[in-house]
């Protein structure tokens, strides 16, 4: 089934490394709710000065729209700590305990594979911009590396915390999926 | 290789990933990379980030959170009980007054926090008992709440109908009011089936009950009025053209953050903290995934699969209606196993070309795709409303609560067909209110 639930978070065991990475991956998750919340302040504010002093905005538009793209991947760690990014663990729940260990570590490497693509290439496309000295084509005209910046620093969290997630499978602090033994 | 039998592959690769427990949204950015290092060589890799931030650089997906803090703000307060017994309390006089508030509640609860299980929590937990107590059959007081709980992604605000309209760039204002008559139709037909089998099953006499003197039901309408003010200024706004729907849902997400911290009394900041963090969560998982179809999407069509699927179904030369009835039955059968914003992100791209160029309406479509995914709501494997239910109601049976739900399942599937023999259902409203166009 699909598996959203509110109460699940990754356990830490007590383990130093563990925990570090969880409490690295919470931080990035205040950020991301604090970045949603100036989101949301920041468009009524638009709506206020367009509306109601009918005035122009020049910036809003665009930085709301960099804060929700810096608030989605500076989340994915903690989302990922929450088990919040759903899936669907139908393989799983039908392969035998020692099966389905090996198809958690198959599919951790693996995301950890993509992951770690990303964030080279992400790395790469945001020094470029900063190289370059890239610029919106607005009347802002924001220097793009630093919204881009939130790719190789989203990426590289949720690198670390799948890191985490796999030691902690392997060390069997955690159990494979999150799933209770069958 | 020929671009179909790679589609085939690629199908085959996808639900592999897919089922095997890794999440949708990176499932789906491990497939885009597989294949585009296999077929284009790993150069292609270089885009990924770039295609992948760029969906997200999009306005109308403020939408996205905003209408999710606005559901949040809401769904931690009391705001479903009294919805409720507002309901309850003013609809007594009507046969089946009971079963018939539950769904409007249901209804209202729904498309208001936008979440099919919190409002199967929130109503359920006050309404199942009740039911119950009155005597109406456990299949009909179980079923009538998985169903009504799956509402919400059809009434506007519906974070799945923004999904679709991102995807396909379809306005979203038109998408909202092409839910309304469905919604109500949908409404509609839940509570004649849950009268008639509660009728049926000879206890016909539960029809009748309770009553309630005027002060006691006017005493509960200053607790239900603000949110419902909100939404319907909400939708007033977005029609009448003051604001587009994301600044709209900013507006709407602070009013409710304001009321549930005014009205509800949710000062401490470790409650506040929990509906920023849920939304947060919720948020951040969908964003991602549209994310990541964008880069799947960006697969496929680099590889040519959507433009050989839409030109293959065009010598295919089968009755649209056929093709239609195929594409409902494929939608079904994704919505048993993944997520509507998944299916929709996935599947829209490659089926929107399928279904202009059959002549079919896209927002008439978006309606019969979002019953398709509330019937995955409700059917298992995945069905989250049946174990939300079974959750609250342990003592009923999940047997009992599936087969109580499963003339719903009917119920949905009959508002398919009518919305097949009477497209207008769908696209009147949007039609009148915004004239015809596209």
């Amino acid at each position: 089934m699909a598996v959203q639930s509110s109460a699940a978070v990754a356990p830490t065991g007590n383990n130093p490394f563990l925990r570090l990475v969880a409490a690295i991956s919470t931080v990035a998750g205040w950020c991301s709710a604090g970045m949603i919340v100036a989101a949301v302040v920041i468009t009524c504010q638009m709506i206020f000065i367009r509306f109601v002093l009918n005035g122009s905005t020049v910036w809003q538009t665009e930085a709301v729209v960099y804060l929700v793209i810096a608030a989605t991947l500076i989340g994915l760690p903690y989302v990922q700590r929450l088990r919040g990014h759903v899936n669907v663990d139908l393989i799983p729940l039908a392969l035998p305990k020692r099966a389905r260990f090996a198809l958690c570590v198959l599919t951790l490497s693996v995301s950890i594979l993509i992951v770690g693509v990303m964030l080279y290439y992400g790395y790469d496309y945001w020094h470029f911009a900063w190289e370059r000295g890239w610029r919106s084509d607005t009347v802002w005209g924001v220097r793009l590396w630093i919204p881009y910046l939130s790719i190789p620093v989203g990426f590289g969290l949720l690198l670390l915390q799948l890191v985490a997630d796999l030691f902690a499978v392997l060390k069997g602090i955690d159990t494979p999926f999150g799933l209770e033994d069958a | 290789m020929d671009p179909l039998l790679l589609g085939a592959l690629v199908a085959a690769v996808t639900i592999m990933v897919l089922f095997s427990g890794v999440s949708v949204a990176l499932g789906l950015l491990i497939v885009s990379g597989g294949f585009l290092i296999a077929f284009d060589g790993m150069r292609s890799l270089e885009l990924m980030p770039e295609i992948l931030f760029g969906k997200l650089d999009n306005f109308a997906l403020l939408s996205i959170p905003m209408f999710i803090i606005m559901g949040a703000a809401i769904a931690s307060t009391r705001a479903g009980a009294d919805l409720y017994e507002a309901l309850e309390r003013w609809l007594t006089r009507v046969p089946g007054g009971l079963v018939v508030s539950n769904l409007g509640a249901c209804a209202l609860f729904s498309a208001m926090s936008g979440s099919s299980p919190a409002t199967c929590a929130a109503i359920g937990k006050m309404g199942i008992p009740e039911m119950r107590k009155r005597g109406y059959p456990d299949a009909v007081a179980a079923g009538s709440i998985a169903a009504g709980g799956t509402l919400g992604i059809l009434i506007p605000p519906s974070v799945t109908m923004i999904v679709y309209g991102i995807a396909t760039e379809t306005s979203i204002g038109r998408l909202f009011l092409a839910g309304v008559i469905p919604g109500m139709m949908l409404v509609g037909l839940f509570m004649a089936w849950s009268l008639y089998s509660t009728w049926r099953s000879g206890n016909a006499s539960v029809l009748s009950a309770g009553s309630y003197t005027w002060r006691e039901r006017f005493e509960i309408l200053p607790r239900v009025l603000p949110f419902l003010l909100i939404i319907l200024g909400v939708l007033y706004a977005m029609y009448g053209g003051i604001a587009t729907p994301s600044e709209t849902a900013a507006v709407g997400a602070l009013l409710c953050l304001v009321i549930a911290v005014v009205i509800y009394k949710l000062w401490n900041p470790a409650d506040l903290w929990v509906v920023l963090r849920d939304s947060t969560k919720e948020s951040v998982m969908i964003l991602f995934i549209i994310a990541a179809a964008g880069v799947f999407s960006y697969m496929l069509s680099s590889l040519f699969i959507t433009q050989s699927i839409a030109e293959w179904i065009g010598t295919l030369d089968v009755n649209r209606w056929v093709l239609m009835g195929a594409i409902n039955l494929f939608l079904l059968v994704a919505g048993f196993f993944l997520p509507p914003v998944a299916v929709i992100l996935m599947a829209a791209p490659i089926l929107l070309p399928i279904i202009t160029t059959a002549g079919f309406d896209p927002i008439w479509f978006a309606v019969v795709l979002t019953i398709n995914m509330e019937i995955g709501l409700i059917s298992p494997p995945v069905g989250l409303n049946l174990y939300v239910i079974n959750g609250i109601a342990p003592d009923i049976s999940l047997r009992t609560i599936l087969v109580g739900s499963l003339p719903y399942v009917a119920c949905m599937v009959l508002a398919i067909v009518l919305l097949c023999l009477f497209p207008g259902l769908a696209t009147w409203l949007p039609d009148a209110v915004m004239g015809p166009g596209r």
